[in-house]
């Protein structure tokens, strides 16, 4: 019976997707036959010299994504650890520092970064702006995440650390962080698309990333809705692997507390019960 | 203080108008994303075979595309003569902003439509409820209980997203404080813009807050 159930539902999923690519092909086809999707436009895309163009704006991207990542994550832990642990003055700074860096558009940090940087005697270039605006952002999401991780172990792991002689570091660093990253693996991986994504925001700064880059080529083409589709098709072939990769690390372990934060639509999908 | 009050004040209702337009995006576009979220969650639970991969398809494309592209997207597709810039910012960026929610919606509707057993729908059935009774007394109030917290973080998501609008023209919060530095040299525009989306955005993260300790224990 088990067995079967599971033939159907892969059954299901295999008609899915064939319906999904029918009507994607259905879609081209029936876009380049009545002339919205003239055959021309997308010739450029054929030619490896394209490719290579946009591989180096894909590169900046994903090396802002991959610098941002690190530097969020190192400054989040200790971030999201004292905004556990403090208390009075210095704890309210904390707070209010990751509650209003939370509740501001990103692109407004960005921008802010890279006009208000200079008037700090802060000399940045659009993609430095940009990368230091990400690591800003981000830290400050990471950082909550980090603490509804540690507020998700039981108090009594910690006692019992205590009780046995671990000092506060060592109880963090052998009992409580650990089990905390593991839990909040998910909503790491589900905060790294939203980051991704928001690379392109360099963009609009005017740095040359993959949105830059595409840019400079359907100037060059005028194929601007062509390019657009396929830098659209370039990120979802790197986030969407990514979103796969979160759901499949949340049921891996069903019964278990789940790290969610309040404020970011991506962690819906952590949050449904 | 004096400098502040200089470049703000003559350059006020520009600014209001930015706040107006950036609150014109916000809730047209929740209302549209509200709008496909509802048709695209019923397409994935009651889609069968051919419409529910098509739901699935949409929420999973535009969930995982910048909403940067997607905007830049509708604003060409919408633009006269191939002029890479469309003439209608703002309805261009409802439009954008919809499409890119709407998939969250989508997927936070679904939950709330799953969360309700089955089983106590053919309960209520069974033991005499009508079909309109057992919508309003057995399945509405739980799933709605499920689905106003994550559409309340969704709404925060899509306010501070309005600003990337301003990629596509739009004289939203962002740009109105780009165009007042740009002519008085003065930051303040930013600094008036960042308390203006703050203004929006953290008595909204208040109430879904507390709303979700609440839904929490009245389940």
């Amino acid at each position: 019976m088990t067995a079967n159930r599971g033939r159907i539902r892969l059954g299901r999923t295999a008609i899915g997707r064939l319906v999904v690519v029918i009507v994607a092909v259905g879609l081209i086809v029936a876009g380049i036959v009545t002339g919205a999707l003239p055959e021309r436009r997308w010739e450029p895309f054929l030619q490896v010299s394209t490719w290579t163009f946009l591989g180096q704006g894909l590169l900046v991207t994903l090396i802002v994504g991959g610098i941002a990542l690190v530097a969020s994550l190192a400054i989040s832990v200790p971030l999201g650890m004292a905004r556990t642990e403090l208390r009075g003055p210095l704890g309210w700074l904390v707070t209010a520092w990751i509650e209003l860096v939370r509740a501001t558009p990103i692109l407004a940090i960005l921008v802010i970064v890279f006009l208000g940087g200079p008037r700090l005697g802060l000399r940045v270039t659009a993609l430095q702006a940009a990368t230091i605006g990400l690591i800003i952002y981000n830290s400050a999401v990471l950082a909550e995440i980090v603490r509804a991780g540690i507020g998700s172990i039981a108090k009594g792991e910690v006692e019992a650390a205590r009780s046995l002689g671990l000092g506060y570091t060592s109880t963090m660093r052998f009992v409580v962080l650990p089990q905390a990253l593991a839990r909040m693996i998910p909503a790491i991986v589900s905060q790294l698309i939203t980051l991704i994504k928001d690379t392109s925001l360099a963009f609009i700064l005017g740095a040359q990333e993959l949105v830059g880059y595409g840019r400079s080529f359907f100037n060059f083409y005028g194929n601007s809705m062509e390019t657009y589709v396929v830098i659209g098709v370039i990120f979802f072939l790197i986030c969407y692997p990514l979103s796969r990769l979160s759901r499949r690390l949340e049921a891996r372990e069903p019964g278990r507390e789940r790290v969610v934060v309040t404020g970011e639509a991506d962690q819906i999908a952590v949050a449904t019960p | 203080m004096p400098e502040l009050s200089a470049a703000l004040s003559e350059y006020s209702d520009l600014f209001f108008e930015g706040f107006r337009n950036t609150l014109i995006l916000a809730i047209g576009g929740m209302i549209g994303a509200l709008v496909i979220g509802v048709v695209g969650a019923s397409l994935r639970v009651w889609g069968g075979p051919f419409f529910a991969p098509l739901g699935t398809a949409y929420v999973e494309f535009f969930r995982n595309t910048p909403l940067l592209v997607q905007l830049s997207f509708c604003a060409v597709l919408f633009a006269p003569n191939n002029l890479n810039i469309t003439a209608n910012p703002i309805i261009v960026g409802i439009l954008g902003l919809s499409i890119y929610t709407g998939s969250y919606v989508t997927e936070a509707v679904r939950s709330g439509i799953l969360a309700v057993d089955p089983r106590q729908i053919e309960s209520a059935r069974s033991l005499g409820l009508s079909q309109v009774a057992t919508l309003r007394f057995i399945v509405l109030p739980q799933a709605i209980r499920t689905v106003i917290p994550p559409l309340g973080n969704i709404t925060i998501a899509l306010t501070k997203n309005t600003s990337i609008v301003s990629a596509i023209a739009a004289n939203e919060l962002l740009k109105v404080a780009g165009i007042i530095e740009t002519r008085t040299a003065s930051f303040d525009g930013y600094l008036a813009a960042l308390v203006a989306f703050w203004c929006l955005t953290l008595p909204l993260a208040f109430v879904v807050s507390r709303l979700e300790r609440r839904l929490k224990f009245a389940r």
